[in-house]
């Protein structure tokens, strides 16, 4: 079942290669299908998960090279379920994004089909070898996605992005090998080797292992100093690559060190988790002025991407420092909220500025201003989604920021004083978006810009209720999430 | 006598030897028959070294030529890699009077290379890599009204001729050390001997073995003879010799040097990273194919040399090594048969002729961009695999400043096999004439990207039959 549903995306993209090239109305169709009936059956797969029970569960175990032990291994728990719905929703709402435009549909679709396999493959993955593998099969399409169909600077933009993103997942896969060589028997199976506690008489070998990973994680997450394809790498995507690149790829990094990172190098994490705290908090710090500095608001929104992402490496710092189980949990379930809510919003925000630049021509803030008079209900959209990535109680972007913020000043008050000097940052600059954009005075030469059409309020809308329901009503994730938590609390 | 033990040998020999007069009198259309019959032959050896598998090791011709596992598995890749060149040359050759002569150079290098897997005696390891390299020469001087094409043959016989010479050299001190020239008796007697001695003498034949499979500093002649020679022979030199090379020295140092003498382990550690930095650097300004392949072949080589150098009798480096190989031939040929038409209907190999080639000719560009993937190790493609079970076993050997040179020296060849790629994709073509394609260039191209596919999601399908790399005659 669960294997289906990886492969459901893919499958679907080989159909589509078989069409006929005038074809775009019928290739746009059948992705659409393909990605709502991946929504579906992940849904499926989401009411047959026992979360009261909690660990993995729709388990398939083959072996696949034996000789080295590595396993086809997938199941789901607390942490990869919700991912999984996230990257489903958003790849359904791209392929809606789409549907109109017929220009290379062919190839379009088929690339972000095949990296739909890849996400929902990693995000299933039990064993580290087909961690890696899935980890880089998105990595391709996202390289022609950007080289194909971006801007100007594109083909700069997705080597940069290749470049930086490949380094760091072989720094990973070394650091994979050195655990897979670690277990004895040596193997890639990701329970057995956190059964097997590797490195754990010697914590700077293990310190190593976790530099290689946070090296492969960091890049992805990304994270000071990794950071800097990121905003290349936005402003030449199309909008809808953003949308998937912030939304879900940047979550792979942040997955790893949950799933991956924190289980298996426990001792390392907490050995060295004041520089993960440091790490984190600079990350966000740098990433908010950077941003404030920015007048493209895809580059802005880019900025605050690494921000948001600051948060998990924070969480996972002090998970390290603290003692207390409960803290420990606060941390991570802040994390994984922060996944989901960063997906929802950030997705958002990157389909608004594409249907601006589409409408506008550009994205440049400071032409803009008194947007609510021209166009009021593109106007409250943009608000809303401003006001909820500030984390303005209410949307799900508070009650994760709330539990990290929550765990580290029972912790340590400096680095809830870091957070916090962050998210002032953060709001000073959300506010300057909707002061200039939207009350502010038009300039002379304000370009025309029309409401958006009814499926791109739609999209929007979407996203937005999402998040909301998820701020007023947050128990039904919490709970499934600290059923996966909870087993990496249980560690040390 | 055992003949029967080299079924596949006597095969190849033999139709080498009858091909001869009947290249000479085939004339129009019947030129192609030697052809038909060499891919025949070819695939009939190819028959019966599988059936070989699952003999015990044993020796013949009076303890000089072992026949075991490990050289059989080596003569199946051998043999695999010359089928697909010679469908290769049967696309590119066809309408030119060397076809009927093409086949039987192929089938003597193709000999040469499958007895170097084999051979323990010192004598018959230097008379094989001379009887490889010769019918090289004839394949790099084919086509004879261009001038490049000589100067790449001359080359190439004036570099063979040094390096083998000095391999030679370097054999006699082994016999002049132990007094025998069986590889197996050498490495009983060679614990008793002066290490110095066994370290010159290693390095002496470091560069015959060198020069086969273009190891940094015995490299020079590769980027001039393979943009030279035709692009189906550059693809074929880039493999074949290379992986008699490889079995000829992962005989030599297992047996010959063994329980590492000299530390050869080590030396080899130095020479893979020099060689993985070099080739990969060196790629970056190329702007002819054949070229850039070149010096991706020798960085590749390097990667594969890291293998070897982590390889011991008991450790999974061999089957690694042979893994790659595998994975290298279905890639890299995969790679040249694109570069063959291209050149073929253009008339030349230079990158801006790829330009777009993603909007002209969409099959082609398919395999070429797999290829080059799948050479840069992106999954799920076969060089993804290879490189993870030697970047492991070099783990597992200690050398784990080697992986990390191995993983910085991957992510600068992402660049230069990447642009190649760009270029196929995110360019417009510069002219729209498509290039054409006859059946048996359709085929060996799709039988390289169907093995670099395969292969790369199945890796444990090939892992059954390289893992009895490790039944080597002792």
């Amino acid at each position: 079942m669960l294997t289906i549903n990886i492969f459901l995306p893919l499958f679907t993209g080989f159909i589509i290669l078989l069409f006929p090239k005038a074809k775009g109305n019928a290739v746009r169709i059948t992705a659409l299908s393909g990605t709502l009936a991946t929504l579906i059956l992940s849904a499926i797969i989401l009411a047959g998960y026992d979360s009261a029970r909690g660990g993995m569960q729709w388990i398939t175990d083959v072996p696949w090279i034996p000789s080295i032990n590595a396993g086809y291994t997938i199941g789901v728990d607390g942490l990869s379920l919700p991912v999984i719905l996230l990257t489903d929703i958003l790849m359904f709402l791209v392929m809606l994004y789409v549907v109109k435009d017929h220009d290379r549909a062919k190839e379009h679709a088929f690339l972000f089909l095949l990296m739909h396999t890849g996400l929902l493959g990693l995000f299933s993955s039990m064993d580290l070898l087909l961690f890696y593998l899935f980890f880089e099969v998105g990595l391709v399409p996202m390289y022609f996605i950007i080289g194909i169909f971006g801007s100007d600077r594109r083909k700069y933009a997705a080597m940069k992005f290749f470049l930086y993103t490949r380094a760091g997942s072989l720094a990973m896969l070394i650091s994979f090998l050195a655990l897979y060589l670690s277990a004895d028997p040596h193997t890639f199976s990701l329970q057995k080797i956190i059964q097997a506690h590797p490195f754990a008489g010697s914590i700077q070998t293990a310190g190593f292992v976790m530099l290689g990973l946070l090296i492969g994680f960091g890049v992805k997450l990304p994270t000071f100093p990794l950071h800097n394809w990121l905003p290349d790498a936005h402003v030449e995507a199309p909008a809808e690559g953003s949308v998937i690149l912030a939304g879900v790829q940047l979550k792979m990094g942040a997955y790893g060190i949950l799933r991956v990172m924190i289980p298996a190098l426990p001792m390392a994490v907490s050995h060295y988790n004041l520089w993960l705290i440091l790490l984190g908090i600079f990350s966000m710090v740098y990433s908010a002025l950077a941003a404030m500095a920015q007048n493209d608001l895809k580059r802005l929104i880019a900025y605050t991407s690494i921000n948001h992402m600051g948060y998990v490496m924070t969480a996972a710092g002090i998970w390290g420092l603290t003692q207390n189980e409960n803290i420990k949990q606060l941390a991570l379930n802040g994390a994984a909220y922060q996944i989901i809510s960063h997906g929802l919003l950030t997705g958002g925000m990157f389909f608004i500025a594409g249907m601006l630049q589409h409408k506008a021509g550009t994205r440049d803030i400071d032409r803009f201003g008194g947007l609510l008079g021209v166009v009021p209900i593109f106007s409250a959209l943009l608000g809303i989604l401003a006001f909820a990535s500030l984390g303005l109680p209410g949307f799900s972007g508070f009650i994760a920021e709330f539990q990290v913020i929550g765990a580290s000043v029972g912790t340590n008050i400096w680095a809830a004083i870091g957070i916090i000097s962050g998210l002032i940052l953060m709001t000073a600059l959300y506010l300057k978006i909707v002061v200039t954009m939207i009350f502010g005075k038009p300039p002379d030469d304000i370009p025309v810009v029309s409401e958006l059409s009814s499926r791109n309020n739609f999209i929007i809308a979407a996203l937005i209720s999402i998040s909301l329901f998820l701020g007023i009503l947050p128990g039904y994730l919490t709970e499934l999430i600290e059923s996966g938590t909870k087993f990496l609390t249980a560690i040390l | 006598m055992k003949l029967w033990a080299i079924i596949p040998e006597l095969i190849i020999a033999g139709s080498a030897l009858s091909f001869i007069p009947i290249a000479g009198w085939v004339k129009g259309k019947n030129q192609l028959i030697p052809s038909y019959l060499t891919l025949i032959s070819l695939l009939l050896s190819l028959w019966f070294a599988f059936r070989m598998l699952s003999w015990p090791s044993f020796d013949i011709f009076k303890g000089t030529y072992a026949i075991d596992n490990f050289g059989t598995v080596f003569k199946i890749l051998i043999l695999s890699g010359s089928a697909i060149t010679q469908l290769l040359l049967l696309f590119y050759f066809r309408k030119n009077s060397h076809i009927a002569h093409a086949p039987i150079a192929l089938l003597f290098s193709t000999l040469g290379a499958m007895c170097i897997s084999a051979s323990l005696d010192l004598s018959l390891i230097a008379l094989f890599l001379q009887m490889m390299s010769l019918a090289g020469y004839i394949l790099v001087a084919l086509i004879r009204k261009e001038n490049l094409a000589n100067e790449a043959a001359l080359k190439f016989f004036i570099f063979a001729a040094a390096a083998l010479a000095a391999m030679t050299f370097g054999l006699t001190f082994l016999y002049g050390l132990t007094g025998s020239l069986d590889l197996r008796i050498i490495g009983m007697m060679l614990m008793h001997s002066n290490s110095v001695w066994i370290f010159i003498s290693l390095i002496l034949i470091l560069i015959g073995y060198g020069f086969e499979i273009t190891l940094v500093p015995f490299h020079f002649w590769a980027p001039d003879v393979y943009s030279g020679a035709t692009a189906p022979v550059s693809g074929f030199l880039s493999v074949v010799p290379k992986i008699a090379g490889f079995a000829g020295l992962l005989r030599f140092l297992l047996t010959a040097y063994q329980n590492n003498s000299a530390d050869w382990s080590f030396t080899l550690a130095v020479f893979s990273a020099a060689a993985m930095t070099f080739g990969n650097l060196a790629a970056l300004r190329q702007t002819s194919l054949k070229r850039l392949l070149a010096y991706s072949s020798i960085a590749q080589s390097g990667l594969i040399l890291m293998a070897v150098a982590s390889a011991d009798i008991k450790s999974n480096a061999v089957s690694s090594a042979g893994f790659y190989l595998l994975a290298y031939i279905f890639m890299n040929l995969g790679a040249f048969s694109v570069t063959s038409q291209v050149e073929r209907n253009f008339g030349s190999d230079d990158i801006i002729l790829f330009r777009g080639l993603g909007r002209t000719a969409p099959f082609p560009a398919v395999v070429m961009a797999l290829s080059f993937l799948s050479l840069a190790g992106i999954p799920p493609l076969a060089g993804f695999a290879g490189k993870v079970f030697i970047i492991s076993d070099v783990i597992a050997r200690g050398y784990v400043w080697l992986a990390v040179i191995a993983a910085i020296n991957l992510t600068i060849a992402l660049y230069y096999y990447v642009s190649v790629v760009a270029e196929i994709y995110l360019k417009k073509p510069a002219n729209n004439i498509k290039p054409a394609g006859d059946f048996y260039f359709f085929l060996s191209a799709a039988i390289c990207i169907a093995g670099t596919i395969f292969f790369g999601i199945f890796p444990a399908a090939a892992l059954r039959v390289t893992v009895l790399l490790g039944n080597i005659l002792l």
